[in-house]
């Protein structure tokens, strides 16, 4: 087969045709379940547990082979997976998916849900990008000194923050105050970067 | 060594009242350590000045920084409150003199005894930068910017002439969670502006 796909530059392993071949099988309903099982899953990678008890379900009640429905999804999920990581253009995913041998309709239906989908795919895969020392909350307080040890009437204002950090190794809290002054400046150089930031944005 | 009020008497032997005003700074100085914590060569020239044996220099010296902190403890800069911290037969010029150093030096005193009160680590300095993120392992082509902020926090000093090493702390922010800070940052700032106002 000569056609060129656009997910990958050499031509697909002969298994992710054959599981193509295989998903054909399915009537359009069956297979419209199972792409909903596919994209549920890519939108959410962490629940791979519901994943594993859909495909069971979906096996018994349909007498297949849960072993072989598995290794058949695997190609239906990395397929959006990698059209994802290149920003691939649904018709790009549709035309690849025929080319993989699977039937007009049944490609338009995997193509519909994910240029449905592209939009929460994108910000789940942008959520997931590495992130150093991640800023993950913010705690405050701020309050006058009315006395201390030494003196005996103060009145000057503070600030404490409460800095949680994720730093890949658990959280991390740091805790600091500024003074009056000292909040005022750090407040105007947060809203120069933010400014920046959107500048950018 | 305990705080005797008579042993002040000896500074009326100090030759110059700059003298005077600068044992009084580092009464105030080393006003957390006991005497014998205090540098060797303060304590020596001040008792070669005022002719006394180390121990009756350290003796003075103690009391006056007894005097020095409940005068800032009290606060005033009033002349009528701060003698009332001297005992009744006290040396009336001394008493005078004292008082009027203490009153010129208070705001300064203040100042310095704010900024080493008990507090959690200070922010030193801050530095911020901010990048546009174009690919990742999960994405090949994005655009999102993101910002890095450092935070140079400093702990309180643990002895007088030491400065603790500024821990730096960096953190990324995503757009959002700046947006986030940001949002918090200005409720603080407008229940400052309606504190001020009232």
């Amino acid at each position: 087969m000569a056609a060129t796909f656009h997910f990958s530059k050499e031509t697909p392993p002969d298994s992710m045709f054959s599981d193509f071949q295989s998903l054909n099988k399915f009537q359009n309903e069956l297979f419209g379940h199972l792409v909903d099982y596919a994209f549920q899953f890519l939108l959410e990678p962490s629940k791979s547990s519901r994943l594993m008890s859909q495909l069971e379900d979906f096996a018994q009640e349909n007498g297949v082979g849960v072993g072989a429905l598995r290794n058949v999804f695997k190609s239906l999920v990395s397929l959006p997976n990698v059209a994802l990581k290149k920003s691939l253009s649904p018709s790009q995913v549709q035309e690849d998916l025929r080319n993989l041998g699977l039937s007009e309709e049944k490609a338009q239906m995997v193509s519909g849900h994910f240029e449905a989908n592209l939009g929460s795919l994108s910000r789940g895969a942008l959520g997931q990008t590495l992130m150093v020392n991640q800023l993950v909350d913010i705690e405050w307080k701020f309050g006058v000194t009315a006395s201390s040890s030494e003196l005996d009437k103060v009145g000057n204002t503070f600030l404490q923050l409460k800095l949680v950090i994720n730093t890949g190794n658990g959280m991390k809290n740091v805790f600091l105050e500024l003074t009056l002054p000292q909040f005022y400046s750090f407040l105007h150089e947060m809203e120069k970067a933010k400014a920046s930031l959107e500048y950018l944005g | 060594m305990r705080v005797d009020y008579n042993s002040l008497n000896n500074l009326l032997k100090v030759p110059s009242k700059q003298e005077l005003v600068s044992l009084c700074q580092n009464a105030f100085l080393y006003r957390k350590e006991s005497p014998a914590q205090w540098p060797d060569s303060l304590i020596q020239s001040t008792s070669d000045m005022l002719g006394l044996s180390v121990a009756e220099t350290q003796q003075c010296l103690l009391t006056l920084s007894h005097l020095i902190k409940a005068a800032l403890f009290q606060g005033s800069t009033d002349p009528q409150e701060v003698i009332t911290l001297f005992p009744d037969n006290f040396h009336k010029n001394l008493r005078d003199l004292l008082t009027k150093i203490i009153r010129d030096k208070m705001d300064s005193w203040r100042a310095d005894a704010v900024n080493s009160q008990v507090s959690l680590p200070r922010l030193v300095d801050m530095d911020w930068r901010v990048d546009m993120m174009t690919s990742s392992d999960s994405v090949a082509r994005m655009s999102v910017p993101t910002c890095i902020l450092n935070l140079q926090i400093q702990p309180p000093a643990a002895h007088l002439d030491e400065r603790p090493l500024a821990e730096k702390v960096t953190v990324e922010l995503s757009e959002e969670t700046l947006h986030t800070a940001l949002d918090g940052l200005g409720k603080i700032r407008d229940q400052l502006a309606s504190v001020a106002h009232r």
